[in-house]
């Protein structure tokens, strides 16, 4: 990193300023506005079809806002063409050139800048040692391996050293483990660059472990932009809160709403209480829709044959209810455990790999607790629906 | 069944490969390899008098030392050489929009229409075009109508004539392996040389031509084989002064029974076409399997 | 000719082409002829009466030659070449048989066409020819605009700069020979003068290439450049002349006045033909005086029957009459047979004229 990202911490690479997309009657970004800091990470995430592409395309230059500007480095944008525009694009698929060798394939852009051959050859190679190929200069596209290409891909465009890289989905096409690898591969390039990344997937993984900043895009909105902790333990928005990891999520009345918590009762007659997630504050009676991870639960084996049917509080902090384990989903770190609560509300709980709980079978009855802190209560959204991520 | 022991099943399955490939060698042995084969016996002989022939190869020198056959043949090459490359010119841009401007079912359409005038003979689209060119035709009288011309213009007759209905005729077979390739070009590779900083010119140049260069090349050379072998157009639509090769060899067998003479020019077009699309092979880097697969 | 696997393959073709023929070969005639000469009533006529079908091939003189050399005089049982075309053809490539002559009518036929036909395609003492439409090539003048044109020369005429047309074939030469006061069928048997007559015309026709608007090559072309007016004179046949001579007066067929250049059409049997007496019933049929009439109606041209003329509409009687004057039809320049090797020596001139601007 140069001296002047540190010099001014809060200049900003890349504004959005009201943005607004529509194709026909679809509206595909709908008023989008941010801010991303200099040599930051920044990742959109959101499902297939919430506009991210487009969002992305506009700012390459390849399709223009209805309203709404662009300022890369404080300058405007909006009517410069691509080609102009000192932001760089690593496709879904990368679009290396096939008719041309890496090295050419780097070059290409440096000729467009009118630089000589000498200094193109002394970029080339530097570039190439900076990601760790440095012999891959003459070699054809198709001689290279999946993660070669991606670190070409991403060379090409940052040897021309842009304000901005703009990435579609790159590591959609790579298998589990490269693609983990490559997350990792990644987030060290930027680093070394210290070029501002902007980051597009549905694959909320990716976006949490490599960056900075993440918003998460609905249906052509932003609902929410943060550090990926701040998503997960504090997300604001029902849709932040089900897309970002795994919830159980049960919809409620609220009964009392009095002091920090609320309590609950859902609509199968679970009773329990939750931390008000919206800024406006709960009334009684009005519908509330809760959340809880499925890894902020606790699990405790019961021996004896409890014969209590509903959930019952004991201590302030806890919510503690009983239940039957229906099943057991096994998936090494990831494994859960499916518990009927007896009052037909099922539950998703983590299943922690300590060797505290390898003695669980089908069958047993166990007893669930979970701070009330970590259990979120919102009011449910008009109109935008839960994803497909939501577990029950 | 008895069993059948494995020395007489490949004898059976070899039996089967002959059978198999017996159509395709008869079709080459006598439709091709056979006439050319006679077309040599015949070439290299001469007539010394009625019914009586020897061995000699005057038949080629005859080309060679004549100016007139020699020209014919530079001509001809040099004017299928010219309508190859505008009909490459013209065929481009044209592809380029069909495969990459348009979807769907303006696509198809578009591409149809390219494909409507193969519907019809090359007799009746030349006899268009006579009737579109000629003095009393649609062109001069619609130019008269204008008040452009002042009296009728004869557009018929003359070396434009004959690169217009060449060029025409030759469409098809540019706009089809071109429309075929470019629309096997990711759109993103497009765009990516826009993203680095290229203009239009450096992405035709660097990125559309070059993947597009089989197609390219092998429409170039069917196109500039079939303009070569053309006999009906330039014979329909050229002037008092146009020569054609294949003309040449016809008036040879036809008008003047010198089958000795036809055959060696028919011999020499053969060769010298060939090297001529090596040539260009070579110069635009193609290799022959590449470009015809 | 020493072309053995010419002559394999091509047999091979001809054996296919006879196998899936055979079927519907009850009796029927191939017939290669030129357009007209074998009109659809005629043919359906004589089916009636004989039994035999007609398939009728148009082609022209260089073609009935070249088909029949390649298949070394088969495929056909009949054809009509001109009868100056034959005892050459004959001498070099072997594609005819002799006529039996006591198998045709000759009562039917004009005597002096029958007698002077009989000379011309003799070869090595034996008839290969009977005569049978005749005809002159001449000039087709459009009188209103190009009304000067009385010889082969006069298209050359300055004032008809660009709208002129002929052939680049051999009557040219001849035509304008004679206008140019040669006498070319004297110098037949004396190449070197045949040649010295040639290179006058050469530098005739190179000189007069500036007046032609296209050389044509199909009558139909031709006579649609006269029709639209965009060609006012062209060397031509009399029966394209007197065609267009029925839509407008003003266009008809001029006999120069060195001579018009007189053709008879003959028939000639292929040297392999198959259906022999179907080919002698068909010329003693079609030279039946009424006819003969039906095909001089169909063709423009006459015919060497007798009587036949009777039958002849009188408008075409009437365009003769205009065209040829007593005088002209005895300076008719009848073709006499063309030695071999001829072909040759014009063709260098055809294509030197041709290449020269």
């Amino acid at each position: 990193m140069s001296t002047d990202d540190h010099s001014n911490p809060l200049s900003f690479d890349l504004e959005c300023h009201n943005i607004n997309k529509a194709f026909g009657d679809f509206i595909a970004v709908d008023d989008v506005s941010f801010k991303i800091p200099q040599g930051s990470f920044f990742s959109i995430l959101g499902p297939s079809g919430c506009g991210k592409t487009t969002l992305l395309r506009m700012l390459a230059g390849f399709q223009h806002p209805n309203s709404g500007d662009i300022f890369i480095k404080g300058q405007s944008v909006l009517h410069t063409p691509p080609n102009k525009r000192p932001v760089n694009m690593v496709f879904q698929h990368l679009a290396l050139f096939p008719t041309m060798t890496v090295a050419e394939n780097i070059a290409y852009g440096l000729k467009r800048r009118g630089i000589s051959k000498t200094e193109q050859q002394a970029l080339i190679k530097d570039v190439l040692e900076r990601i760790d190929l440095p012999d891959a200069g003459n070699k054809r596209i198709d001689q290279l391996s999946g993660g070669q290409k991606q670190r070409i891909a991403i060379a090409r465009c940052l040897v021309l050293k842009p304000d901005v890289l703009l990435l579609d989905e790159p590591l959609g096409a790579l298998d589990l483990k490269l693609r983990e690898q490559m997350k990792i591969e990644l987030k060290h390039l930027q680093q070394v660059f210290g070029t501002t990344f902007v980051y597009i997937t549905h694959d909320q993984s990716e976006a949490l472990v490599m960056s900075d900043q993440v918003a998460i895009m609905n249906n052509g909105r932003f609902e929410q932009v943060g550090t990926p902790q701040e998503l997960y333990y504090q997300p604001k928005t029902p849709f932040v809160a089900s897309f970002v990891g795994d919830s159980n999520r049960w919809q409620g009345k609220v009964s009392t709403a009095s002091g920090d918590l609320l309590s609950l009762t859902t609509e199968n007659g679970l009773k329990l209480s939750g931390l008000p997630a919206s800024s406006e504050p709960f009334k009684e009676n009005d519908t509330v829709i809760a959340y809880i991870r499925p890894e902020a639960i606790s699990i405790i084996p019961v021996t004896e044959n409890l014969s209590t049917v509903s959930a019952i509080d004991n201590t302030d902090d806890i919510n503690q209810c009983h239940g039957r384990i229906v099943n057991i989903l096994f998936d090494g770190a990831r494994s859960q455990v499916l518990v009927d609560t007896r009052c037909g509300e099922p539950m998703h709980v983590s299943l922690p790999q300590t060797g505290h709980h390898t003695s669980l079978s089908k069958g047993d009855n166990v007893t669930l607790q979970w701070n009330k802190k970590q259990c979120l209560c919102f009011r449910p959204a008009e109109s935008n629906t839960s994803p497909h991520q939501n577990l029950t | 069944m008895p069993p059948v022991s494995t020395a007489s099943l490949s004898n059976t399955s070899r039996i089967g490969l002959w059978l198999l490939l017996a159509p395709i060698l008869l079709w080459l042995s006598l439709l091709i390899i056979l006439p050319h084969v006679d077309m040599i016996l015949i070439s290299l002989q001469e007539r010394i008098s009625s019914r009586n022939y020897s061995f000699s190869v005057s038949n080629y020198t005859e080309f060679f030392t004549e100016p007139l056959y020699w020209n014919t043949f530079v001509r001809t090459a040099v004017m299928s050489v010219i309508a190859t490359a505008l009909t490459l010119l013209i065929a481009f841009p044209v592809s380029y929009y069909i495969a990459k401007m348009l979807t769907g079912r303006l696509k198809t359409v578009l591409f149809v229409l390219c494909l409507i005038p193969f519907w019809v003979s090359e007799l009746v689209r030349t006899y268009g075009w006579m009737i579109i060119l000629r003095e009393t035709g649609l062109v001069s009288t619609f130019l008269q109508w204008l008040g452009l011309a002042d009296q009728p213009i004869e557009m018929l007759y003359n070396d434009a004539a004959i690169m217009v209905g060449l060029i025409y005729t030759s469409m098809l077979f540019m706009v089809v392996p071109l429309v075929s390739t470019l629309d096997s070009l990711d759109n993103s590779l497009i765009e990516a040389g826009y993203d680095l900083g290229g203009n239009s010119w450096n992405v035709l140049k660097e990125i559309v031509i070059p993947h597009a260069m089989p197609g390219i090349v092998s429409g170039c050379v069917v196109v500039f084989m079939l303009t070569l072998g053309n006999y009906l157009t330039p014979a329909l639509l050229g002037g008092k002064d146009s020569l054609w090769f294949t003309e040449q060899i016809y008036t040879q067998f036809i008008t003047r029974f010198n089958w000795e003479q036809g055959s060696a020019f028919g011999m020499l077009l053969l060769i010298l076409s060939s090297l001529i699309v090596w040539v260009g092979l070579k110069l635009s880097k193609q290799s022959f399997s590449k470009v015809m697969s | 000719m020493k072309g053995l696997l010419n002559l394999k393959s091509l047999g091979l073709i001809t054996a296919t082409a006879t196998f899936i023929s055979a079927p519907i070969q009850a009796e029927t005639l191939r017939l290669l002829t030129w357009g007209g000469y074998a009109p659809k009533n005629v043919i359906s006529d004589f089916k009636e009466e004989t039994g035999i079908s007609v398939k009728v091939t148009k082609s022209n003189n260089e073609d009935m030659i070249s088909k029949l050399r390649a298949t070394r005089g088969a495929g056909f049982d009949l054809a009509q070449p001109s009868q100056d075309r034959i005892s050459s053809a004959q001498a070099d490539f072997d594609i005819y048989k002799p006529i039996d002559l006591s198998k045709i009518n000759a009562d039917q036929i004009i005597g002096s066409m029958f007698e002077a036909t009989r000379k011309s395609t003799m070869h090595n003492g034996k008839v290969y020819g009977i005569p049978h439409v005749w005809g002159t090539s001449g000039l087709i003048v459009n009188r209103k605009t190009a009304g000067q044109v009385a010889d082969y020369t006069d298209l050359c005429d300055p004032k008809l700069n660009g709208s002129v047309s002929y052939r680049l074939k051999r009557p040219t030469l001849i035509g304008f020979a004679f206008a140019m006061g040669e006498d070319p069928f004297a110098a037949y048997e004396d190449k070197a003068q045949y040649q010295a007559i040639l290179n006058k015309v050469e530098g005739k026709l190179i000189e007069c290439k500036s007046n032609v608007k296209a050389y044509w090559s199909g009558g139909d072309a031709l006579l649609n450049l006269m029709r639209s007016g965009e060609v006012n004179a062209a060397m031509a046949w009399d029966a394209g002349g007197w065609k267009l001579n029925k839509d407008n007066k003003d266009i008809t067929f001029v006999a120069p006045k060195s001579g018009a250049l007189g053709w008879i059409d003959t028939f000639a049997l292929p040297r392999k033909s198959k259906a022999d007496s179907a080919a002698y019933k068909w010329i003693n049929y079609v030279m039946r005086p009424e006819v003969a009439a039906k095909i001089t109606e169909a063709a423009g041209n006459f015919t060497a029957a007798k009587g036949s003329d009777d039958h002849v509409n009188e408008t075409l009687k009437a365009q003769f009459k205009e065209s040829f004057s007593q005088e002209a039809i005895d300076n008719i320049q009848w073709y006499p047979p063309v030695p071999a090797g001829l072909e040759e020596i014009e063709g260098k001139v055809l294509d030197r004229v041709k290449a020269a601007s």
